[in-house]
């Protein structure tokens, strides 16, 4: 796949700070005003950005497994690390269907559902058997194909 | 184009793999992570309209206990509700064995329930629990006869069950059921009925809400009455009859026996008030309904004439000379609210104990009282109930509190689990889950989610209806020149301020508002768009009309309160009264005319009477965009 630079950070505006301030609030199981270290990565997928477990950590500054776990961090130090991730690419349609050709051996348009259970399980940020099934139900064929347009269409349909 | 070496395909391949990879899985918890937060918006949602039901009410109660307290004795809205604050006037046993006698209630060779012979035994209920999953009612004579052994044996039992885990394998303890017979069945289902083998704990809450609390109580009563020793029930905050009045038990049990309905929820008042209130397992693991507090004292709870406390309403009054009272007004008061924080109260995260406004009675309590507490009693956990949790249970407090919860889809089908807790005698809780009705188990995490949101989507629609006046008044402060239009900022910080619900406004806009433009909304079509139908009926008067709206419950608690013969029906001048005491409460003008025009509009049988659940019915707000 073609490398993105990223993009200039751009500023939020005012009435999207907000909103991103209420959705923060939703995920505040204590009543302090903040999230945990481990909850950021999600808050962030809830507001629309979509980065890697990776790229996270990174931003919270590498903290140690103790710290993920019990760390915890209000809405104007998360602001910032919001727009770090904003400025990275977040794939489009055509990444997604790019990503998936590269398993298309018969370039027909479809590709094994089984190799794509064993790939997402083995390789990059592995998912759970359980996510996996999630994520497939209903998508491959008779003969365990997945047509992959379709699956992209469907999977970036929330 | 540049040559490519074989090893630089393979690796560029690989990466591509790898790339590939992240990014679908990376798009996957994106996706996870959304329909989180829509669930737990549609949580917020259904939360804090029910805690909003609840403020209500006990603003109800305070006012009449402010009617009580400050009016003369010959003022009319005191009349009005004066006999729900007087003691039972039947104090002898035998008088009571009088009113509740069944043996003149004769059972037709036209009635094809189910039979229940006593002594109760094991077949019999076993068989009565077949009758209810087949939708089969019990008979009124056998319903009465089932309730006064059960209150019989109640007035036996101490305030605190204890119970000797060593003995047998497992010791279950369920949850709130409120009128869900069918969590109940699947309870049973999976775990088997209870029997000395296999004690149970059922801590409270049995009734309201759902439409089979009847069933329920009578099935737990019948294993009580079989099984004393082995069948333990908790009274919860539920099983007091003014809480029934507006949360739908009285409604239940009035519609199934209308001729001896009264003396059944009369029945019924006393056992509510003779349940014990706690139990404990091998003098380790407290099990109450609601929680504690920093007061909470075992002791004086054992000693506590439990009976006395039949409704959160309002704390009793001794009658005595004048210096006395004030000495037993404050033990009084005192036991009153050792009663009333276990049956009321909620955990909070932080340390602490303050009063629980949000439901009015009980407390907030943190994890320092909860060791503080266990600590002083000797205990290791505390087992509550209370709240709802979308698994079915939940853990706080380092672990020390458990919240178990038994009603599945209890705000709407797909809302949450239902959870049992199953304890050996090594008293580590082991849970259990589950969720009634095949339909929504087969439904994915998206469409599960998709439901319950339309549903809570629904319920909020209708609370800005409700309040559209008020939001049109309010709405219009920013819009001076009077445009029609408002920005989203605006609207959702008004909106906040009208409802307060504490809900995610602007999070919630999409689903709310069909379209913005440059940030600006068109908030008088807003309103019109709602589509929530209007009564049928020809009413001029809007403010009378909003009000009803908005006091819907209200409405519905004080005409049961008023109509004392439970007949379901109450006189023009009972309506007129009705609608003085709500006035006087929430302080509105509404003109005597309104009233009457109103009473006449509404008697639809023509007769002089208005019928409650008719009068309710016509006026229950429906959301037409639910049938698109």
């Amino acid at each position: 796949m073609a490398e993105e630079a990223a993009a200039p950070a751009a500023e939020f505006a005012p009435a999207e700070i907000e909103e991103f301030k209420e959705s923060f609030g939703l995920f505040d199981r204590v009543g302090d005003s903040q999230v945990g270290y481990n909850q950021v990565a999600d808050i962030m997928r809830a507001l629309g950005m979509n980065p890697t477990n990776k790229a996270v950590v990174a931003i919270l500054g590498n903290p140690s497994a103790d710290d993920m776990a019990n760390k915890r961090v209000n809405f104007e130090a998360f602001l910032p690390m919001l727009k770090q991730v904003d400025a990275m690419p977040k794939g489009t349609y055509d990444d997604y269907v790019e990503g998936l050709r590269v398993f298309d051996k018969e370039g027909n348009g479809t590709v094994m559902g089984a190799e794509l259970r064993i790939v997402l399980s083995t390789l990059g940020e592995k998912m759970s058997e359980v996510e996996i099934d999630s994520l497939m139900t209903g998508q491959e064929d008779e003969n365990g194909s997945v047509h992959y347009e379709a699956f992209v269409k469907h999977i970036m349909s929330v | 184009m540049q040559k490519e070496f074989p090893v630089f395909s393979v690796l560029n391949s690989a990466l591509n793999t790898i790339s590939a990879a992240l990014l679908i899985q990376r798009w996957y918890r994106q996706h996870v992570a959304r329909l989180e937060m829509r669930r737990r918006c549609t949580w917020n949602i259904f939360q804090s309209i029910e805690y909003a039901g609840e403020q209500d009410q006990i603003k109800l109660y305070n006012y009449f206990g402010f009617l009580m307290d400050h009016f003369t004795p010959a003022s009319s809205e005191r009349n009005l509700i004066s006999h729900i604050f007087r003691k039972n006037e039947i104090c002898l046993d035998t008088e009571w064995e009088r009113y509740f006698c069944y043996k003149s209630i004769e059972v037709t060779k036209s009635y094809t329930g189910p039979h229940l012979m006593f002594p109760v035994t094991f077949c019999g209920v076993s068989k009565l629990v077949e009758a209810f999953k087949h939708k089969e009612q019990l008979h009124a004579r056998y319903v009465l006869q089932l309730l006064g052994e059960t209150w019989r044996l109640l007035r036996t039992f101490p305030n605190i069950s204890h119970v000797i885990a060593c003995h047998t394998k497992a010791i279950t303890i369920c949850g709130d059921l409120h009128g869900h017979l069918e969590d109940l069945l699947l309870i049973f289902y999976k775990n088997g009925l209870p029997s000395s083998d296999k004690p149970y704990v059922f801590n409270g809450d049995f009734v309201d809400r759902g439409k089979n609390s009847l069933e329920i109580l009578l099935t737990l009563f019948g294993f009580l009455l079989v099984y004393p020793n082995d069948v333990h029930l908790n009274r919860g905050n539920h099983e007091d009859h003014i809480v029934n009045l507006r949360y739908g038990f009285t409604k239940e049990v009035l519609g199934k026996y209308r001729v001896h309905g009264k003396k059944i929820l009369k029945l019924l008042q006393m056992i509510f008030s003779w349940l014990p209130l706690a139990t404990v397992i091998d003098n380790k693991v407290l099990i109450v309904h609601g929680g504690i507090s920093d007061t909470t004292d075992l002791d004086k709870i054992a000693r506590v004439d439990r009976q006395k406390y039949a409704s959160a309403l309002r704390p009793p009054k001794m009658k005595s000379d004048s210096y006395l009272e004030s000495k037993t007004t404050e033990t009084d008061l005192d036991e009153w609210k050792q009663v009333m924080d276990v049956l009321w109260s909620d955990p909070m995260p932080q340390n602490g104990c303050i009063p629980n406004e949000v439901r009015g009675r009980g407390c907030y309590w943190g994890p320092d009282v909860t060791e503080e507490v266990l600590r002083r009693n000797n205990l290791q956990l505390l087992i509550r109930s209370h709240e709802c949790k979308q698994d079915g249970y939940e853990f706080c407090h380092n672990r020390r509190v458990i919240t178990i919860f038994s009603a599945s889809n209890y705000y709407e089908v797909g809302s949450n689990r239902g959870a049992f807790i199953r304890m050996g005698p090594d008293l580590v809780p082991h849970i259990i889950q589950y969720q009634a009705s095949t339909t929504c188990r087969e439904l994915t995490l998206r469409q599960s989610v998709g439901w319950t949101e339309r549903s809570a989507l629904q319920a909020l629609r209708e609370q800005l209806f409700v309040h559209r006046s008020d939001l049109i008044s309010a709405f219009q402060e920013f819009d001076p020149n009077n445009k029609g239009m408002i920005s989203v900022t605006h609207w959702a910080s008004t909106t906040e301020r009208v409802l307060n619900l504490g809900l995610p406004w602007r999070v919630l806009r999409p689903q709310l508002v069909s379209s913005t433009q440059h940030g600006m909304m068109d908030y008088q079509r807003w309103i019109k768009e709602l589509s929530i139908t209007e009564p049928k009926l020809e009413i001029s008067d809007n403010s009378i009309l909003d009000t009803m709206y908005k006091n819907h419950s209200n409405l519905e608690t004080i005409f049961r309160i008023i109509d004392t013969d439970h007949s379901g029906l109450i006189s023009f001048k009972e309506f007129h009264q009705t609608w003085e005491l709500l006035r006087s409460h929430l302080k509105t003008e509404i003109s005597a005319k309104a009233i009457a025009d109103l009473a006449q509009s509404i008697d639809f049988n023509k007769d002089g009477s208005i019928d409650i659940n008719e009068f309710l019915e016509a006026f229950r707000l429906v959301d037409i965009s639910a049938h698109n």
